[in-house]
């Protein structure tokens, strides 16, 4: 039972793109059916190891486990089962639709053609992201935050275990922001568990069931002993420029 | 409702303008006139209309018909796994590189035209992506820029097969570059039908795949499809089905490019109705582009003159007219 809980489970994972190494011999657990975010500065190698995660980049040492199974392993549908993933931004060249896009988050249950099921889920999927309404519009010509809407209804259409989200609140406004977030614990209701890199971290402990962060070329969690709001432990991650103010048993955050 | 009008008229259209296609010649003894007169009463120079009709005009028509179709396919299948609507085989080098393999296999008769043609067409766009891409990413510019690098290459190369073969090959070669349907043949139909379908079927397959394709390979990965795989077989079947129609027909330059914008324009970006929509509609263009230059020049232009001016013009006044969204 022990081992079902977890989402991830990451051992000994090092990376590198060709230069320098960027995260070496990280050992974390994900567990499942929660909202995780991870946290770091700038440049920490937030993206990259979710990208890692999402199996888009090639690690060199290590190994990465999905709900027990090793990722190395499994087949491009397999996978695309078990986790989604959000691209930090995503520019489209062809003028599709909102529909033909979301459409495409099927392709790992369509041999070659879609099918009446996949039209319903990809509607479905538009509907739950509150999108539907730009279903015959041009994606191109999407504000960045109605894209980013789109593409998590195109995770929605594709309905993995896990959504792994590189920074989903970065292009909307404060509307977006709050249905965004509430779309996303709804989820974790349901029983998804959600990864998501985010730069401020007012949303995140605000929102948050788990926090991570990315530091000298580690993933880690704070101590037992003290939460992840902690300011004397956020001092560490963003080398002292914080200050934090009590807010509903946990605090906010302002530069300093 | 008026995408839909747009979209069976372009399927209905081929068959009676196939028919329509075998009425048109320079052929003084096959006149309109004159083909009624055969079929309904079987008078006149029965033989002699049968044979203009079946031997020269249906070959000609049909290899017209297919060539159009598979430029215009192919064009639209490497727009979309390349993500760059500025492309199609001419561009991509290609053309020249199917050029040079044919001009070389019609000079020293070492390898079938079409294979050769098929063998040099992958390579110039096998080299055009090399050159092109940097850190596992191609951009629009940098493909275009290899493609034309590569292009210059292989007709510099196919210079210099003309520079060394006697004048009787040198004539049949350089007649075949300049882009002809006028010596079309059944010969000439049957070695190119079966490596067009071939290819063209493939796409037809691969047509939704297209568009998951054309998002980015990251998109593609995280959703189930193997970029990697899914590019490779498009590119070879749509190399299969231009290099064909180049190997039968000589260079038409830009007719991928244009056909593939005229479709988006007309039925919207979606490749699963796309896909069909361009071997039909390339096919019936070129088509009527090759009736026209038949009926109103009484000697033989190379088809690459009128597509262009033809072609051009047309998609200038569609590209005024419909807004498709490129400016954003």
């Amino acid at each position: 039972m022990e081992q079902l809980s977890k989402a991830i489970s990451v051992t000994g994972l090092s990376f590198a793109y060709s230069g320098p190494v960027i995260l070496k011999d990280v050992d974390i657990e994900i567990e499942s059916g929660k909202l995780t975010f991870i946290l770091g500065q700038n440049g920490s190698g937030k993206s990259t190891f979710l990208k890692i995660l999402a199996g888009l980049l090639h690690f060199q040492k290590g190994s990465i486990k999905i709900s027990g199974k090793e990722t190395t392993k499994l087949s491009f549908s397999e996978r695309s089962r078990m986790t989604g993933f959000l691209n930090q931004s995503h520019k489209a060249v062809f003028p599709f639709s909102v529909g033909d896009v979301v459409l495409t988050g099927r392709a790992g249950f369509i041999n070659y053609i879609p099918k009446k099921i996949d039209i319903e889920a990809a509607g479905q999927a538009m509907e739950k992201a509150g999108i539907l309404h730009l279903k015959n519009r041009n994606y191109a010509e999407l504000s960045g935050g109605e894209q980013q809407l789109v593409m998590i209804a195109r995770l929605l259409a594709q309905n993995p275990k896990i959504l792994l989200l590189d920074e989903p609140t970065t292009h909307l406004d404060f509307t977006n922001q709050s249905h965004l977030i509430k779309l996303l614990k709804n989820l974790v209701q349901e029983g998804l568990t959600i990864i998501a890199v985010i730069h401020d971290p007012n949303l995140a402990f605000l929102f948050g069931d788990d926090f991570l962060f990315v530091k000298d070329k580690k993933v880690i969690r704070s101590d037992e002993s003290s939460t992840a709001w902690d300011i004397d432990f956020l001092k560490t991650i963003y080398h002292g420029n914080i200050q934090s103010i009590p807010y509903n048993g946990r605090a906010l955050l302002v530069p300093s | 409702m008026k995408k839909r009008i747009i979209s069976i008229s372009i399927y209905v259209l081929p068959l009676p303008l196939i028919l329509a296609s075998l009425f048109i010649g320079p052929s003084q003894s096959a006149t309109p006139e004159a083909i009624f007169r055969a079929i309904f009463y079987d008078t006149g120079n029965v033989s002699l209309i049968h044979s203009v009709l079946l031997d020269v005009r249906l070959p000609r028509i049909l290899l017209t018909f297919l060539v159009g179709g598979s430029l215009a396919i192919s064009g639209c299948s490497f727009q979309a796994i390349f993500r760059n609507p500025l492309t199609d085989s001419y561009i991509l080098g290609l053309s020249s590189g199917a050029a040079f393999g044919a001009a070389l296999a019609l000079a020293y008769s070492f390898l079938p035209v079409q294979l050769s043609a098929f063998l040099f067409g992958l390579l110039a766009v096998g080299l055009s992506y090399y050159m092109a891409r940097k850190n596992k990413n191609v951009s629009i510019v940098s493909l275009i820029l290899a493609g034309i690098i590569v292009s210059g290459i292989f007709t510099a190369l196919l210079t210099i097969v003309q520079f060394f073969s006697d004048p009787f090959r040198l004539q049949s070669i350089v007649h075949w570059t300049m882009g002809n349907l006028h010596n079309a043949s059944w010969e000439k139909l049957e070695s190119s039908v079966i490596p067009i379908t071939a290819g063209v079927f493939i796409l037809f397959i691969f047509r939704w795949r297209l568009n998951v394709l054309a998002l980015g390979d990251d998109e593609a990965r995280t959703v189930g499809i193997n970029p990697e795989r899914d590019q490779l077989i498009v590119l070879i079947a749509a190399t299969l089905a231009s290099s064909s129609a180049v190997a039968a027909a000589g260079i038409i330059g830009l007719y991928g490019l244009i056909v593939p914008h005229i479709v988006r324009m007309l039925n919207g970006p979606d490749n699963r109705q796309s896909i069909p929509l361009n071997f039909l509609f390339g096919g019936a263009f070129l088509l009527i582009i090759d009736d026209i230059s038949r009926t109103i020049a009484g000697f033989e232009l190379p088809i690459g003159v009128f597509t262009m001016l033809i072609g051009a013009p047309f998609f200038i006044f569609l590209m005024k007219k419909t807004n498709i969204g490129w400016n954003s």
